[in-house]
């Protein structure tokens, strides 16, 4: 389908546009977060030299610059500190009502982590809900291959969700 | 012998929805700061530093510095670049050019910030603020627009230090009512305290008139030395005095307060102009804050030190922030009303502190001899302060 006003961008990807991540391997030295995500685990990286765990996770340790990182978990459970409500005006890209949250997953670096707050009704999260990972697809990446030709990179994102009472 | 930076004029475009490319916004602008010193002639400028973040997806421009110099009739042969630092840009701008002439590398720098945000579709530009944030962490989640954000951060001022839904609407009121004679500013309206409590539901507890605008619109000053500035104007010389810009994280999780209205980064930044400035806080006759939201203003006085921390909504209820008041704050309207594009900001704050600091403000703060700005950029995650005088640190 073409762009409307710019007919030559029928069926062309414009990554500048994308609101998800480049998640795959080709576009992102971090892409192992996302395969652990669609496992359903939270990760970040982990130095193996000091021992520092920094989040998000990158490809080198923030603290002693070593490049010997691995993955390590993080709780997918955890408690709403704060929260808003926007039901009105949501930006496009998501749907009513938006919901952010501080949420404490009881472990360094993530005491203090704002994350959207999902399948969660309008007026019905409280302070100090227990909420827990929600893994969810969004459009997959299409990389161009030259001869292969568009190849689809399957993606995911999460945000957390209210454990049922 | 030290060279002293000064700001030797200022000038902005009308601010609000604008029929206009951004660079006929920065032409504008350029006219405004060269009208504000007759005797100083585009031939006479040697550096050129442009602020803008959003050129780049709003008007399919990188690159920036040599369009507007040559638009504005420009051949700067010191320095020609562009900063990026989004609602700190004009301020770090201001920055740069200060060090540059005081080290010699150049003489007189235009310090230059636009954006033309409204694009031919709305949705463009509310899509596009996912990139305003971190954008693979926090813009993923919806954090690009601000209002959820500083709601969270209103929300946890209310807790922890019983701020009221009235002093933020104080705060709006306050900027609102300065700018209602400012010609150029995006809003140009009085507001009673009536309006601002009744107002539509942003997100709880923000409401419209707690949230700056969306907003067109450049600004442009002028930096040199004393001894440049001397040779084209009579009016009192407005020194830099100290300056500070403190980044300690980017993604939300990592904010370095303990809670969200705990703003250490502030208080870092503050410490170290106002060291570099050789002053304290009890100097600061008039600021200009950054007033994003309402609940900016009342924790930025708070961490500024112009009140106790946890203060900042009595002081604001108080009139402490209006003229009269222990510090006047945002004296031209603010972002709340003047309006905010990105990376004009900075450079429309120095330019009115400047004229506060000369006599001529529109209201204009008796005696002021220390006026300082401030901003903050990202999520929350950078803050620029400028401590200016009307002498120079010895």
């Amino acid at each position: 389908m073409a762009v409307l006003g710019i007919p030559i961008l029928e069926d062309l990807y414009p990554s500048t546009m994308d609101m998800w991540p480049l998640e795959a391997k080709e576009f992102n030295r971090n892409w192992t977060f996302y395969e652990n995500l669609k496992a359903g685990r939270l990760t970040t990286t982990k130095c193996k030299s000091c021992g520092h765990v920094a989040y998000p996770p990158r490809v080198i340790c923030p603290e002693c610059y070593s490049e010997d990182l691995e993955y390590t978990d993080l709780p997918t459970k955890g408690k709403v500190i704060i929260f808003s409500e926007e039901v009105k005006g949501v930006p496009l890209g998501f749907d009513s009502p938006l919901i952010h949250a501080v949420i404490d997953l009881g472990v360094d670096p993530a005491r203090r982590v704002l994350t959207r707050v999902i399948n969660c009704p309008a007026g019905t999260l409280q302070r100090g809900d227990e909420v827990q990972l929600a893994v969810f697809p969004v459009p997959a990446l299409p990389i161009d291959k030259g001869r292969q030709g568009t190849v689809m990179s399957e993606r995911v994102f999460f945000a957390f969700e209210p454990v049922k009472k | 012998m030290a060279r002293n930076a000064v700001i030797l004029a200022g000038g902005q475009s009308k601010w609000g929805v604008r029929e206009a490319h951004i660079v006929d916004l920065f032409q504008e602008a350029a006219k405004a700061c060269l009208d504000d010193v007759p005797n100083l002639k585009p031939k006479d400028i040697d550096g050129l530093i442009v602020a803008t973040s959003y050129a780049g997806r709003c008007s399919f421009q990188v690159n920036t510095a040599p369009v507007i110099a040559e638009r504005c009739g420009l051949k700067p042969t010191s320095i020609c670049t562009r900063c990026d630092t989004l609602c700190a840009g004009g301020s770090t701008a201001i920055i740069l050019a200060k060090g540059l002439v005081e080290s010699g590398c150049a003489d007189i720098v235009m310090a230059a910030g636009g954006e033309k945000l409204y694009t031919p579709q709305k949705w463009e530009v509310f899509y596009s603020e996912l990139a305003s944030v971190d954008h693979d962490w926090d813009g993923v989640h919806g954090m690009g627009l601000p209002p959820p954000f500083f709601a969270l951060t209103a929300q946890e001022h209310m807790m922890h230090y019983g701020t009221k839904k009235e002093d933020l609407a104080a705060v709006s009121v306050a900027n609102y009512n300065y700018a209602a004679t400012n010609p150029v500013a995006q809003m140009q309206k009085a507001l009673t305290l009536e309006e601002a409590m009744g107002a539509p539901i942003v997100v709880p507890p923000l409401t419209l008139y707690d949230c700056c605008p969306i907003t067109d619109g450049a600004a442009a000053c002028i930096i040199t030395t004393e001894e440049i500035a001397r040779k084209f104007t009579d009016r009192p010389l407005v020194y830099i005095r100290g300056t500070a810009q403190t980044c300690l994280n980017s993604v939300s999780a990592n904010f370095p307060g303990a809670h969200l209205a705990d703003w250490k980064h502030t208080r870092i930044a503050a410490e170290k102009a106002y060291s570099r400035a050789k002053i304290s806080a009890s100097d600061v006759k008039v600021a200009q804050t950054h007033d994003c939201f309402s609940i900016s203003e009342v924790i930025e006085v708070e961490e500024l030190g112009f009140c106790k921390k946890g203060e900042g909504g009595e002081f604001c209820r108080s009139k402490q922030i209006e003229l009269g008041g222990k510090v006047p704050v945002n004296t031209d309207g603010g972002l709340l009303a003047v309006g905010h594009p990105f990376g004009a900001t900075g450079i429309r704050q120095g330019t009115e502190i400047m004229k506060q600091l000369q006599g001529r403000a529109r209201h204009q703060v008796k005696d002021a001899d220390i006026g300082l700005t401030h901003n903050l950029s990202g999520a929350n995650a950078e803050h620029t302060i400028l401590v200016y005088g009307r002498e120079p640190v010895k």
